[in-house]
C-alpha cells in the first residue's frame, strides 16, 4: 500500500514535470525563434517559471523513487514507474495537443499489462539485507 | 560500431546506477517517517552514502552517453534500444541484489520492455 501511494504519486509528478518543462520550453522556443543566440535562450530558460516548477516535480520524483527503493525491491520499483510512460503519452495527448500514433496507444497497453503482472508480485522479496549492508 | 558502444554505455551506466542507488537505499534502511528534522538526516545519510553516490555517477554517464549518441543517431532509434534496460536492470537485481524474480514479474518485466520499445517508435 505504502509502495503503490509513493509509486503512483512519483509517477503523477513525473508526468506532470514533463508537461510543464514541455509547455516552458516549446514557449520558449517559438518566441526565440530565428534567433540563434543560445545565451539568451538560456536565460530565457533559466528564469521562466514553469521550467523551475517541472524541474521540481521530477525531482519530487526522483526522491520518492529512491525512498521506495529503500524497502522494495528495485525489480518490483523499476517495471512499476515505467506506467509513467503511459501517463506521459496521455498527458502529451490531453494536455499538450500532441498525436498519438496507433502503436504508441499499443504500447501503452501493453506496459499497462506488464505492470499489472508485476504488481501482483510481492513488492519485497529480499529479507536478510547482511550482505548488502557491508 | 561506435553507436552500439554508446548505446551499451547508456544501457549499461543506466541499469548499474540503479542497481548502486537501490544497494545505498537499503543501506539507509526502510523510510517510514515524515518528520522533517528525521527527513533531514536522513537525505544526509543518503547523499554522503558511498553506493548512492556512485549510482549518479553512472546515471551521469549514461546521460551524457545519450545526449552524445544522439547528436549523430535518430531518436526513434535509440529510445527503443534502451527499453533494453529494463531487463539488464532486472539481471543486475537477481545477480547482485539477490532479489527473487517470480515468473509473473519476470512476464510483467518483458511486456514492459516491449511496450516502452513499441512506444518509442516513431
Amino acid at each position: 500500500m505504502k509502495t503503490a501511494l509513493t509509486l503512483i504519486v512519483a509517477i503523477t509528478s513525473q508526468a506532470l514535470g514533463n508537461v510543464y518543462l514541455t509547455k516552458a520550453m516549446k514557449a520558449i522556443t517559438s518566441t526565440d525563434s530565428g534567433t540563434n543566440d543560445f545565451v539568451s535562450t538560456a536565460m530565457h530558460t533559466a528564469s521562466n517559471p514553469m521550467v523551475w516548477l517541472g524541474t521540481a516535480l521530477l525531482l519530487v520524483f526522483f526522491l520518492l523513487y529512491s525512498a521506495a527503493l529503500s524497502w522494495a525491491d528495485l525489480s518490483f520499483v523499476l517495471p512499476a514507474t515505467a506506467f509513467g510512460y503511459v501517463l506521459n503519452v496521455a498527458a502529451g495527448h490531453y494536455f499538450l495537443n500532441e498525436a498519438v500514433s496507433p502503436a504508441r496507444w499499443a504500447g501503452s497497453a501493453v506496459i499497462t499489462m506488464g505492470v499489472i503482472l508485476v504488481s501482483r508480485s510481492s513488492a519485497r522479496t529480499i529479507k536478510d539485507e547482511g550482505e548488502l549492508l557491508k | 560500431m561506435i553507436t552500439a558502444l554508446m548505446i551499451a554505455i547508456v544501457v549499461l551506466g543506466g541499469s548499474g546506477g540503479d542497481v548502486f542507488i537501490t544497494r545505498g537505499m537499503k543501506q539507509i534502511g526502510e523510510i517510514s517517517t515524515v518528520h522533517p528534522r528525521r527527513l533531514a538526516g536522513i537525505a544526509i545519510r543518503v547523499i554522503t552514502n558511498k553506493h548512492f553516490l556512485t549510482g549518479i555517477f553512472f546515471m551521469a554517464c549514461s546521460f551524457f552517453a545519450f545526449l552524445a549518441v544522439l547528436s549523430w543517431a535518430d531518436l526513434s532509434f535509440v529510445l527503443p534500444a534502451t527499453s533494453l534496460s529494463f531487463v539488464i536492470t532486472t539481471l543486475g537485481a537477481k545477480f547482485i541484489l539477490k532479489e527473487e524474480i517470480s515468473r509473473v514479474r519476470l512476464a510483467g518485466t518483458l511486456l514492459v520492455c516491449l511496450g516502452v520499445a513499441l512506444i518509442s517508435l516513431p
